[in-house]
């Protein structure tokens, strides 16, 4: 790829672009920044006692905390079903990957809500796992799968799993396979070439789809809360009651930050694992 | 530079996208009205009975925007009096809030032919009734002895270990929850007791849900009981769920359902129109028929005997709260919910 800087006849193509980022995202984002330094809901004290009363109620950390742990859960859980697929769908032929690559996407054209709503019909007490469970007699009663943690990160396993699968398969199937013949040429056991050779060479799939899949599960207002109901408390719920419900946009702004914030420090923190692993599986 | 025809004709093309994108404003202009509309039933409810009957009296076309009221508040607020629909469709509370920060352009009740058929006070300077809620207690009779006789009956046992519960977000569970705190030994609007009786009895209740997804956990069995309003229940039934409404000892709820005309609206005329239909005997006698099951306020409905009361007058001694005193304690008690119930 030319990675030469842009010739300087050419950077008004990069006007327009800049001009809508400018307008639609970082002027709103300052704007959001502006509304969480007022003090009341009308609008009209301006200082930091919103922030204060944020950051000194430990309900709210708790919030937050759950929140990133929702996020790391459903990170694991995904790359724990995930990995292997991908490593499957890299060894497979041309027709089983067009199929997989089917199978992967057509959820995605499922809206949300419907995938959602399903996950109801499925942890439900009368839903098939429960039925499942029941009828092989391990459990006596339904088990209590909805309205729970393991509910939720099993629900939202399945939705955004496409998010990790896809980056990851994208840059498996591009991976040299003489590499990996060499290395079994060379000696290497199949458990070697796979952490020696294919999972330093697949981290940067692995560290898009970890970053996508943190980012949307932290996020996902709808599975949040149809799923988890409300015994379960995140930042997303909290934003959508603070502004739509009672209409504290500068409480609101402050959630959205933290929120913000607390997801970028995240994926930050997952690149440069990223970085830091694929040096240390190089050695 | 060199001009490549494909590239001018992606100019054109462009420039006619952009000019068509306007034509809906011009079709507005001719004789339309932009409705803010609830998501989901109320949307279907007026697009098949409301807008066909518009169109046919008044010669005027019915756009909806679907948005639920806490929606419409906010997008009015942050549009600042250029606002993206004529007529706003709102319950009590975010009705009084509206109010409060001057969304409504000045309401005159005598430019309906059909406000003459409303109860007293369901027409003022604000804007007009259009339809009724009655919210009771609903639960499956399959999985009971015998139904609750009142709202106390939800903390108690059968009851309370298939509860679903929701909180104060939603209008209809705001003024449950009153109801249960009254029931405890509340004077007024205090939420004291709900909470006291909450805490005892938390680790109990079987669901304690996001508004929306109450009735489809209660058509999985998810909870046997809750509190609904007619509507909801007549559409589970309608689907065939084993539910049945309860009256409680203590009185039917009763709240209204307002339309409204938003400042800078530019289809005033149109939006009298609007209105005007939607309180017509045949649209409000078809739109309380099934599936949509929406309570009429016209006097000129005859009255469908699955609901609560024989004529509309009853609604006058239907238990009803007031929501200028509500909509100042309310962000308390939703961060105070929030609180009691996260594990």
């Amino acid at each position: 790829m030319n990675n030469a800087a842009i010739s300087p006849g050419r950077w008004p193509l990069a006007v327009p672009l800049t001009l809508a980022f400018m307008v639609f995202f970082a002027a709103p984002l300052l704007m959001l920044a502006v509304t969480s330094m007022y003090e009341d809901d009308g609008l009209t004290r301006f200082g930091g006692a919103t922030w204060a009363k944020f950051l000194a109620d430990r309900f709210y950390w708790k919030v937050t905390l759950d929140t990133l742990k929702l996020g790391v859960m459903t990170v694991c859980a995904t790359l724990l079903i995930g990995y292997p697929l991908a490593v499957v769908y890299m060894q497979s032929n041309e027709r089983w990957r067009r199929l997989m690559l089917f199978i992967i996407i057509m959820p995605v054209l499922l809206s949300v809500v419907v995938r959602t709503f399903a996950w109801i019909v499925i942890l439900g007490n009368e839903g098939v796992i429960n039925q499942a469970v029941m009828a092989l007699g391990l459990s006596p009663t339904p088990l209590r799968l909805l309205q729970t943690e393991l509910g939720l990160i099993l629900s939202l396993t399945q939705i955004e799993m496409p998010m990790m699968l896809l980056p990851l398969i994208s840059v498996m199937a591009r991976m040299d396979r003489n590499l990996i013949d060499a290395s079994v040429a060379l000696g290497a056991s199949r458990w070697r070439t796979l952490f020696k050779v294919v999972l330093p060479l697949s981290i940067p799939g692995l560290v898009a789809g970890c970053t996508l899949v943190f980012a949307s599960s932290t996020t996902a207002f709808i599975s949040q809360s149809i799923i988890g109901g409300n015994r379960l408390v995140y930042l997303p719920l909290v934003i959508w009651q603070q502004s739509l419900v009672v209409y504290n946009w500068p409480l609101a702004a402050v959630a959205s930050i933290v929120l913000l914030a607390s997801v970028m420090l995240c994926v930050v923190l997952i690149a440069a694992l990223g970085r830091r692993g694929a040096r240390y599986l190089h050695v | 530079m060199k001009h490549d025809p494909v590239r001018r004709q992606l100019l054109a093309g462009a420039a006619s996208l952009g000019a068509l994108a306007m034509l809906p404003r011009i079709a507005h202009a001719k004789g339309s009205v932009v409705g803010a509309v609830y998501p989901g039933s109320w949307e279907e409810a007026y697009r098949s009975i409301v807008a066909p009957a518009l169109q046919k009296t008044h010669g005027v076309t019915l756009e909806m925007q679907p948005l639920y009221a806490v929606d419409q508040i906010a997008k009015a607020r942050a549009a600042r009096g250029n606002p993206l629909f004529d007529t706003f469709l709102l319950d009590p509370g975010p009705r009084v809030t509206a109010i409060e920060a001057g969304l409504f352009e000045k309401f005159d009740p005598s430019r309906l032919s059909n406000a003459s058929k409303l109860q007293p006070g369901m027409a003022d300077e604000y804007g007009v009734t259009v339809a009724a809620q009655f919210v009771g207690i609903a639960y499956n009779p399959k999985k009971f002895d015998k139904p609750p006789a009142d709202w106390a009956d939800l903390f108690a046992e059968p009851y309370v270990s298939r509860l679903g519960l929701t909180g104060f977000q939603t209008t209809f569970g705001t003024v449950s929850i009153l109801e249960m705190s009254k029931a405890f030994g509340a004077k007024g609007i205090d939420v004291e007791p709900f909470f006291a009786e909450l805490k005892k009895v938390l680790p109990k209740i079987a669901v304690i849900g996001a508004p929306a997804s109450m009735p489809s956990l209660f058509q999985q069995g998810q909870c046997d009981i809750m509190y609904a309003n007619t509507q909801t229940v007549g559409t589970l039934k309608a689907r065939g769920v084993d539910i049945e409404f309860v009256r409680p000892a203590s009185g039917v709820i009763t709240f209204f359902t307002t339309m409204h005309i938003a400042k800078g609206a530019e289809q005033v005329d149109n939006a009298y129109q609007y209105i005007d239909t939607v309180l017509s005997a045949p649209v409000q006698t078809e739109l309380m028929k099934g599936p949509y099951f929406m309570a009429p306020v016209a006097s000129d409905v005859t009255l469908d005997n699955t609901l609560p009361l024989k004529s509309l007058s009853e609604m006058s001694s239907m238990v009803q709260h007031d929501w200028a005193q509500i909509n100042p304690q309310r962000a308390a008690w939703i961060e105070r919910f929030n609180r009691e119930v996260a594990r």
